[in-house]
């Protein structure tokens, strides 16, 4: 059994650790390459015109492990509203229909997340003693959290470095370091390290960087190749980002504290309410939330990434754009079409609009 | 008295005559908006975000033509119709969308018709919207049934007589369908889509009559009785996760077998479910052989293209029974 699944910003490290742990030999678990244009042409040649781009990307990175050898893959489902219900289904016609002889396993991201995850590793590795199993994806996840840990110092730093890209630099450096680690101790040493090593890289500290916040749809908001790394180029304009959404943000709450009784966007859902008041898919519900949520923490400006004709988004788009919060908003609609000079330019003219806001006392 | 505006868009195609009794027995009346026309298209376009789908921008711009012609606006957010199923999220955020894009409109009824929340809920929101004009709780559930009975009516004359929504709206049950109906031809044509495409001329360019004046004889979604309907989706594309999606795959699939000589597709640009589940319906006809046709409208689409398109593939269909008998 050879196990693939889509490439999804830092999860293959978790993947690998969690298989490592179990004992799995390094042909066992196919880790798919980064995405790249390659990846991005064979998911827009194989999928259907109008589908979404996680749907493409993902497709394309599933051709790619399957080019590599896998013959089990991993996808996740949802139920209902948006095209994510689909996905596995979708994808797994195709990949018969290119003649790849593949199975796929699924982890239910929308209900019983908890319950698909044990199934999903279960099914796996066979007959592995349970607290094994939990032990590994511990691990696994100890990974996730500490990479999101140094990426937020990472997100301070760029803003104000002196010279640019180094904590960037930094930043690929911990990415490896955590990835070859094989214990949690080991995980917890290389992140004390690396904040260490972050917060000696010389700052600018006359600097007040601008401060944006980035949200949007999960996959395109995380997976740097699906926004063309926004936030890279607005730490080199000297922009300090905020994100809310994280993989271990969603990993602490859809797989254990949600179960208790506690919502991660309690918060951010009642400052939607007087526009929305109930859940229209996806993370529709959350962007105009969180819009309002910056405005109210005083940012200077909000990205907002959606994928072309996402439907929660774009109910998310509509609305924002009348909220009482007047905030600039850099709506970013990735699909295989976008060019990054072209972002480039219209982020410019975002950070000068922001600056000369800041100068002027908001009134623009 | 009071007057309930209507928009004559999206969700009007389906439950229509349903709205219509139950806000009736309530003693209020109703206003619908008049079809689509260019004024109303463009007024839709102007407010919401380019890449809003067209008959979101439709009902926007059928909402914006009612301002002034009723005290209250019926905008429903219809979230589930069944179990584990869905609606697009732009079905269910429409309230909001509407609410937020046209400020200067009346009162906006949303009640939020949700079945995966329970009975409690759903007849909670109902209530609230009943009693905006009645304080008789009987007489809203009474008002509830009365709607339920007129929209299993109008399911059944359509799917009984073969007619298409429009017809049953209006009560003209012949006329125009029957009579171009398979005079020339034997040529069995089935269109498929979303009712508010397909019934809506303007946005269309009259798709269906075009296709009678070739000699095709045309058979919709809402001919196909409900039970077949789920059954012919589940056969094809499994559970399925959205409700408007059985009459688009449901339908293609049970008039797929019954051997129709063609399928055309009839979709939106960037609709969401659609441009997951045809592709089920397309992998099938290319299995059985059948013709199929998929074609894409937005606000830019020209009657032009679209006729030459569809006298090709009449066309082909044609020669191909010559060749095939």
């Amino acid at each position: 059994m050879r196990v693939g699944f889509p490439h999804f910003s830092t999860v293959y490290i978790t993947a690998k650790a969690v298989a490592n742990k179990l004992g799995a030999s390094d042909d066992e678990l196919i880790i798919p390459p980064p995405m790249t244009q390659k990846t991005l042409d064979l998911g827009v040649k194989y999928s259907p015109a109008e589908a979404c781009l996680p749907y493409k990307l993902t497709l394309g990175s599933l051709i790619e492990a399957c080019e590599l050898g896998a013959d089990v893959l991993i996808q996740a489902r949802g139920t209902g509203i948006c095209r994510l219900g689909y996905y596995a289904k979708d994808q797994e016609q195709m990949l018969h229909d290119l003649g790849y002889n593949t199975h796929f396993v699924n982890l239910d991201v929308s209900e019983h997340k908890i319950q698909s995850l044990k199934q999903l590793v279960k099914d796996l590795t066979h007959d592995a003693p349970l607290p094994k199993i939990i032990s590994a994806v511990f691990f696994g996840i100890s990974k996730l959290f500490a990479l999101d840990k140094i990426e937020k110092v990472v997100q301070k730093t760029r803003a104000v470095e002196i010279e640019k890209g180094e904590a960037n630099q930094i930043y690929r450096e911990a990415i490896k370091a955590i990835d070859e680690a094989m214990e949690r101790k080991e995980v917890k040493k290389i992140t004390k390290e690396y904040i260490g090593r972050l917060n000696q890289v010389p700052i600018n500290h006359t600097a007040n960087p601008l401060k944006v916040g980035v949200f949007g749809e999960i996959y395109v908001v995380i997976e740097p190749f699906a926004n063309m790394d926004i936030e890279v180029e607005l730490g080199k304009l000297g922009v300090e980002v905020h994100r809310t959404m994280t993989l271990s943000r969603w990993v602490k709450y859809s797989l254990f504290l949600n179960y208790l009784g506690m919502n991660e966007w309690r918060g951010v859902h009642k400052l939607a309410k007087p526009y929305v008041d109930h859940d229209v898919g996806g993370d529709g519900w959350e962007s105009v939330g969180e819009k309002v949520l910056y405005a109210r923490k005083g940012y200077d400006g909000v990205v907002h990434i959606a994928p072309f004709t996402c439907m929660p988004e774009i109910v998310a788009q509509n609305i924002m754009q009348s909220t009482r919060e007047n905030m600039p908003v850099f709506a970013l609609i990735s699909d295989e079409q976008m060019g990054k000079q072209g972002m480039l330019t219209r982020l410019e003219a975002f950070v000068d609009l922001l600056e000369f806001r800041r100068r002027n006392g908001k009134r623009i | 008295m009071i007057k309930v505006g209507i928009p004559r868009a999206l969700l009007y195609y389906q439950f229509y005559p349903a709205w219509k009794t139950f806000f009736e027995r309530l003693d209020a009346e109703v206003v619908v908006s008049p079809p689509t026309n260019k004024t109303m298209l463009n007024s839709g376009i102007s407010r919401a975000v380019a890449d809003t789908c067209l008959p979101v921008k439709i009902l926007l711009g059928h909402a914006i033509s009612l301002i002034g012609k009723c005290d209250c606006l019926f905008i429903p957010a219809v979230t589930s119709l069944g179990e584990k199923t869905y609606n697009c999220s732009k079905i269910i955020g429409l309230p909001n969308i509407a609410r937020a894009l046209i400020p200067e409109s009346p009162i906006i009824l949303d009640p939020e018709i949700d079945l995966e929340k329970g009975r409690y809920y759903l007849y909670h929101n109902i209530y609230k919207t009943g009693h905006y004009f009645i304080s008789n709780p009987f007489k809203i559930k009474k008002a509830v049934e009365a709607a339920l009975e007129s929209n299993f009516a109008y399911r059944r004359k359509m799917s009984d007589f073969g007619i298409t929504p429009i017809q049953a709206i209006s009560g003209n049950e012949d006329k125009n369908f029957d009579r171009k109906q398979g005079k020339e031809s034997s040529m069995r044509i089935a269109v498929i889509g979303h009712p508010y495409v397909l019934y809506d001329n303007y946005i269309n360019h009259n798709l269906i009559s075009k296709l009678q004046l070739m000699g095709a004889n045309v058979f919709v979604p809402e001919m196909v009785p409900e039970a077949m309907l789920d059954a012919a989706t589940t056969r094809l594309a499994g559970e399925a996760h959205w409700s408007f999606e059985n009459d688009i795959i449901g339908a293609g699939e049970y008039y797929l077998e019954q051997k129709v000589d063609g399928i055309v597709n009839l979709s939106v640009f960037g609709c969401g479910p659609d441009s997951m589940m045809v592709k089920f319906l397309e992998h099938r006809a290319k299995e059985l052989g059948v013709p199929f046709l998929p074609l894409s409208i937005d606000e830019h689409s020209s009657e032009g293209a679209l006729l030459t398109r569809l006298e090709a593939f009449v066309d082909m269909v044609k020669r191909r029974e010559k060749v095939c008998v």
